[in-house]
C-alpha cells in the first residue's frame, strides 16, 4: 500500500489526475474522519479535505519520500485544521493548558456495552486539540508515535506526553459517563 | 522502563504498532501486572469503538469537486500569459465557470457510476479522458440552472443520484461557497413534476 501511494504521488507530481483520484479514494475517508474529529464540523471538514487534496495536487513534486505518503497527507490536514482553529480563536498553542475534565475520579477500565461510541465521541471532545489529535491518530489511524510526531511536527517525546495525558483523561471521562449511565 | 513508560506504550500495543525491544519489555510487564492488562483491555475496547464509528465522508461528490477544481487550475496554469495577466476579464471568468460546471456535470450527472465503491483506476482513466476531451460531450439541459438546491449534509451520493434521476434533472453548477448546487431540467416541460419531486425529497434542505 505504501509503495502504491508513493507511485501515485510520483504520478501526481507529473500531472496525472487519475492518480490524484486514486489517492483521494484511498485516503479520503481516514483523512476526513481525522479532520472532523478535530473540527467537529462536517461542512468545514469537507472544505478542509478539499483543500488538503488540492495541496497534494500542487505540491506532490515536493514530496521527498522520507515519510509515508499517508503521514505527509495527514500532516497537511493537521496544519490546515490548526489554521481553521486559529481563525476560530480556539487553538491551544502549548501543552500547558488543561483539558476540560468531564467528570469524576477513579481510573477504571470498563466500557459497558451500548452507547460506547457516543461516550467515546463525547469524551474525545473534552480533550484539548493536541491531546485529541494524538489519540485520534493512534486509534483511528493506527499510527506509531514516530508517525504521529511527524504529522504534528513535534518531537516523539512530546507525542508520548500528549498520549499519556490524553489516555488518562479519556479513561477518566469514560469512567464517569459509564458510572452515570449505570446509576 | 518506568511504569509510566509502560502505560504510555499500551496505546501502541493496543493499535498493533509496537515492536522490537519495547514490545518485549511491555509484554513482560503485562505478564506480571493485572492492572496493566486491564488498562490494555480498556484501550483496545476504546480503539475498536473509535474504528467502528461510521463517518459520512464527501465521497464521490468530493471527488467530483476536486476534479473540477484541479481541471480549472490546470487550464488557468496552461493558459498563455498575457502582458497584463493579473487582470482577468469577466468574460474569461464566465468561461471558466461554465467549464467547471460542465466538468462537474459530466462527473456527477452522467457518469457517477464510474465512481462507485468498486470503481477501479481504469474507470478513473476513462473519467480523466472525458475531462481532458475538449469536445464531444455536452449537457442535455443546455447548461443553465432551473433550480438551486442545498442537499442535506447526511445525503449519500446514491440518494442524490437517485433523486436526480427521479426528478429528471442534472447538476450544472456548484457547489457554491454556501454548498448550493444548480440543477437543470432535462425536459423543459417537466418543471412542475420535477419541483414536486425535489420539494418532497427528504435530502433537499433548501429549494429555490
Amino acid at each position: 500500500m505504501t509503495a502504491d501511494h508513493k507511485f501515485l504521488i510520483e504520478q501526481i507530481a507529473s500531472g496525472d489526475k487519475q492518480a490524484l483520484a486514486a489517492l483521494y479514494k484511498a485516503l479520503e475517508r481516514p483523512v476526513y474522519k481525522f479532520i472532523v474529529s478535530r473540527l467537529n464540523d462536517p461542512h468545514e471538514a469537507n472544505d478542509i479535505l478539499h483543500e488538503v487534496f488540492m495541496d497534494v495536487w500542487r505540491s506532490a513534486g515536493r514530496f521527498e519520500g522520507r515519510s509515508k505518503v499517508q503521514t505527509w497527507v495527514f500532516g497537511i490536514a493537521y496544519r490546515k485544521s490548526i489554521d481553521v482553529m486559529r481563525k476560530r480563536g480556539r487553538v491551544d498553542l502549548t501543552d500547558e493548558q488543561p483539558d476540560l475534565v468531564d467528570d469524576s475520579p477513579d481510573q477504571e477500565t470498563c466500557l459497558a456495552a451500548g452507547q460506547e461510541a457516543e461516550h467515546v465521541r463525547h469524551c474525545l471532545e473534552t480533550l484539548k486539540d493536541d491531546h485529541r489529535s494524538a489519540i485520534t491518530l493512534a486509534f483511528y489511524q493506527d499510527m506509531t508515535y514516530g508517525e504521529i510526531a511527524e504529522v504534528a511536527g513535534v518531537p516523539e517525546g512530546t507525542v508520548k506526553t500528549r498520549i499519556f495525558h490524553a489516555k488518562k483523561l479519556l479513561m477518566r471521562c469514560l469512567q464517569g459517563r459509564v458510572e452515570r449511565t449505570v446509576a | 522502563m518506568t511504569r509510566d513508560d509502560f502505560e504510555n506504550l499500551l496505546v501502541f500495543k493496543a493499535n498493533g504498532t509496537l515492536e522490537g525491544e519495547e514490545l518485549a519489555a511491555l509484554e513482560a510487564a503485562l505478564a506480571s501486572d493485572a492492572e496493566l492488562r486491564a488498562e490494555l483491555y480498556a484501550l483496545e475496547a476504546i480503539r475498536d469503538t473509535m474504528q467502528s464509528d461510521p463517518v459520512q465522508s464527501p465521497g464521490e461528490l468530493g471527488l467530483a469537486r476536486l476534479m473540477r477544481d484541479v481541471e480549472n487550475e490546470t487550464r488557468v496554469t496552461e493558459a498563455p500569459a498575457a502582458a497584463n495577466d493579473n487582470v482577468v476579464p469577466i468574460t474569461r471568468l464566465r468561461f471558466w465557470q461554465a467549464a467547471a460546471a460542465v466538468v462537474l456535470a459530466v462527473g456527477i450527472g452522467f457518469n457517477l457510476t464510474d465512481f462507485g465503491p468498486g470503481a477501479s483506476v481504469e474507470t478513473s482513466v476513462a473519467f480523466e479522458d472525458r475531462i481532458a476531451e475538449p469536445a464531444g460531450f455536452g449537457l442535455a439541459s443546455g447548461g443553465s440552472s432551473d433550480f438551486t438546491v442545498a442537499f442535506a449534509p447526511d445525503a449519500t451520493e446514491a440518494e442524490i443520484r437517485g433523486l436526480l434521476l427521479d426528478a429528471g434533472v442534472e447538476i450544472v453548477s456548484g457547489p457554491s461557497a454556501l454548498g448550493l448546487y444548480g440543477l437543470a431540467l432535462l425536459d423543459m416541460d417537466a418543471e412542475r413534476s420535477a419541483r414536486d419531486i425535489l420539494a418532497s425529497s427528504g435530502i433537499i434542505d433548501d429549494l429555490q
